[in-house]
């Protein structure tokens, strides 16, 4: 045969392969691009989604009661759906469509979670009237139960439920011996009382009453306290007021308005821990926890499918004085245990809500919830965290099975260690200072007389209702309550971080030089977390006890 | 005579045909794997950085490796915008905004890898807060195989050209812990 046939016959033969290799490449990019398209409007609709919950909550003084807090969620829920149809409207899909293909929304806050996905109304004949909105065995849309972090525990006398927090305030419901015991507090480690409860020491540094605190509301800058999530301020005729829909309302049974909630938080921890040694709570194991049926539960697994925690045969309060690891540090056995709690619980929960939905959708797609990734959920168990799952819609060669992960950590939910800033109360001239972050080496070379610790929501803006009678008119007005500009070289932009700062903020501040920065930093953090609404507290009984 | 030369010409036109089409097409199927890569790397960096609001020298290894691993060089530009939120801080407003708000001021590749990298080899890692943007684009700057052969056939060289390029960014979502 010549040899140009020889060449002809391999052009044959490749010419059509190197063709659909080629379009099938192609298409696998344009797959690849649409995923990273759907994967960043999904991550835009979740950051949405979490700002205007943040919005809502910062600018709400009702946020922590729970029907406030599931209205500002449903509001979230609303955000997400608009602007995750405004996305892909191009793509020709709108709110109701893209419905269908979101099996679950979590919003992991301070001590449980919502997940928000479609359930089975269940309504009663006795239950329902005429005219009713809704009906019996319906498909709906909306927020399940709130589910605590929480685990029970079963040994020879104890058989209690313990539910745990983004930080390290847990509460104990259940029976000891028979009898029932119930009780919540932070979990602190080197705390001294003396002198009748007057003297308190945090790791060797006297905590203090406080000068009272200040900031604006509106053009008006008042003293104020915060008791259980409410902040309270001060009228220039001594009485004492609450913001209530951005409108004062009289709180008569507030009498003073002593600042010593961070002295509170470090004594109420120190008789927690008592009352835990007392009712035998510190001899639970790791291996004392079971679920619901009172198995005992497996050991927990990452994406591979190797072991990262084991229910081993160790104490989980550990209370070590004067040791590295104290249990409130974030590597202490308690911690790592109170995230397996809380990863266990997500992950199961979220496994069933997406798995059922496959009942509620007419689309063919199996759903099921993607393996996370371990610094993903390292974000999920450390901060108030939005989750999203968008599932099933079709992109050329394959399905989509995306999930956005959005954390926040600016909000009233909960009171990191990070979420600390130190203050300059005024500079030189009387002007508002800057306020910096505790690593920033600014802090460690002056004296910080003039400064103190702030949590970094009320650096926030925010807006309160103007009525103006004559036009009958309502104006929003915006202020900022801490008047305080944010430091060019540690907050706008982090140029002067002290390099001893690792990822143990404790540690930090047990360094020589620092006392003055440990106790600002201590004093704030004890009394902004005193100062957040807890469930198991009655607030009129506390506010009696201010003077 | 006419039949030596119709044969050289036939064995010319086999040799290209059954050697160089076939490289050819394959290095063009291999640029566009490495393409994929590229995509994907730059995506989840990029997206790394924006959902936990930190650059770390780890991460940033990390991405380097996955793309260089394609088998090119490639030169990745980073731009990090900064919000300067001092400007829009005043007592009380009406306007939720102003004209003159929302400053931003850039830092660029080297800034970022100064403050990355110190020069005693340590390696740090940058916090940006909620508000910031982020973004970085990669191109290729060898001539790929079969940039060289297209080079060869039909000239379209020139500085700028490059075959494999990514570019993803946008807003951070998280202030940086720590």
């Amino acid at each position: 045969m010549k040899i140009q046939y020889l060449a002809v016959i391999f052009i044959i033969i490749i010419l059509p392969i190197s063709l659909i290799l080629d379009s099938y490449v192609k298409s696998q990019i344009e797959t690849l691009d649409l995923q990273i398209l759907y994967d960043s409007k999904l991550n835009d609709a979740t950051y949405d989604a979490i700002k205007a919950f943040q919005l809502n909550t910062v600018n709400s003084s009702t946020s922590d009661l729970v029907n406030s807090k599931m209205r500002d969620i449903e509001a979230s829920v609303n955000t997400f759906f608009t602007t995750i149809a405004s996305n892909f409207n191009m793509a020709g899909y709108n709110s109701d469509v893209l419905k269908n293909y979101v099996p679950a929304l979590v919003y992991t806050l301070y001590d449980g979670y919502y997940i928000y996905s479609p359930y089975t109304n269940i309504l009663n004949d006795t239950e329902v009237s005429s005219g009713s909105e809704y009906q019996d065995g319906e498909k709906r849309y909306g927020l399940k139960p709130y589910i605590y972090y929480s685990c029970r525990y079963k040994n020879a006398n104890l058989d209690v439920v313990i539910n745990y927090s983004l930080d390290n305030y847990i509460s104990i419901q259940g029976t000891r011996n028979g009898i029932g015991i119930s009780k919540a507090g932070y979990l602190i480690d080197n705390v001294e009382v003396s002198d009748n409860g007057n003297t308190v020491k945090y790791r060797g540094i006297n905590i203090e009453e406080e000068s009272p605190l200040e900031e604006y509301v509106g053009q008006t800058k008042y003293p104020y306290i915060k008791i259980n999530g409410v902040k309270y301020y001060q009228d220039t005729d001594g009485s004492w007021f609450s913001l209530l829909n951005g409108e004062k309302s009289k709180q008569d049974t507030l009498q003073g308005g002593s600042n010593d909630a961070a002295k509170r938080y470090y004594k109420e921890a120190y008789e927690f821990r008592q009352w835990l040694t007392n009712n035998g709570i510190l001899e639970l194991k790791e291996s004392d926890a079971v679920d619901e049926n009172g198995n005992k539960l497996n050991n927990l697994v990452d994406e591979n499918g190797d072991a990262i925690y084991q229910f081993s045969n160790q104490n989980i309060f550990t209370y070590q004085e004067n040791n590295v690891t104290s249990i409130e540090e974030p590597t202490s056995r308690f911690n790592q245990h109170r995230l397996a709690i809380i990863r266990r619980s997500i992950e199961r929960n979220l496994s069933i809500a997406i798995a059922n939905y496959n009942r509620y959708t007419n689309i063919t797609t199996n759903f099921q919830m993607p393996r996370l990734k371990e610094e993903e959920w390292d974000s999920i168990l450390n901060n108030v965290c939005m989750i999203s799952f968008l599932q099933g819609l079709s992109i050329g060669g394959k399905v989509y099975n995306g999930y956005a992960i959005i954390p926040n950590n600016v909000n009233e939910e909960v009171v990191t260690e990070d979420s600390i800033y130190i203050a300059e109360r005024n500079d030189a001239l009387g002007n508002p200072g800057s306020y910096y972050k505790v690593g920033d080496k600014t802090l460690n070379t002056q004296d910080l007389n003039n400064y103190i610790g702030v949590f970094n929501v009320d650096f926030q803006r925010k807006s309160i209702p103007n009525v103006n009678q004559d036009a009958g008119t309502t104006q929003w007005m915006y202020y900022y309550p801490k008047p305080q500009l944010g430091s060019y070289t540690s907050i706008v932009n982090e140029t002067n971080k002290d390099e001893r700062l690792g990822d143990n903020i404790y540690q930090y501040l047990e360094q020589p030089g620092l006392e003055q920065l440990a106790k600002l930093y201590y004093t704030a953090l004890g009394r902004e977390r005193y100062g957040m609404y807890k469930l198991e507290r009655n607030a009129d009984e506390l506010k009696q006890t201010y003077m | 005579m006419g039949d030596t030369l119709v044969t050289i010409v036939a064995i010319v036109l086999a040799a290209i045909l059954m050697f160089v089409f076939p490289v050819m097409t394959m290095s063009d199927r291999t640029d566009e794997m490495s393409q994929l890569s590229v995509e994907t790397a730059t995506t989840e960096f990029v997206d790394t950085v924006r959902t936990t609001g930190k650059l770390t020298a780890d991460n940033y290894d990390r991405f380097v490796q996955v793309i260089n691993s394609t088998g090119n060089t490639y030169d990745i530009e980073m731009e990090a915008k900064i919000l300067d939120e001092n400007p829009g801080k005043k007592t009380t407003q009406v306007q939720a905004d102003k004209i003159g708000e929302n400053v931003y001021y850039s830092k660029y590749t080297s800034q970022l890898l100064d403050e990355l990298y110190t020069e005693d080899g340590d390696k740090k890692s940058i916090s940006f807060k909620e508000g910031d943007y982020f973004s970085a684009s990669v191109k290729n700057t060898n001539t790929t195989l079969s940039q060289q052969f297209k080079n060869f056939f039909y000239t379209v060289t020139g500085n700028d050209t490059y075959t494999v390029s990514a570019q993803h960014g946008g807003l951070i979502t998280a202030n940086g812990a720590k």
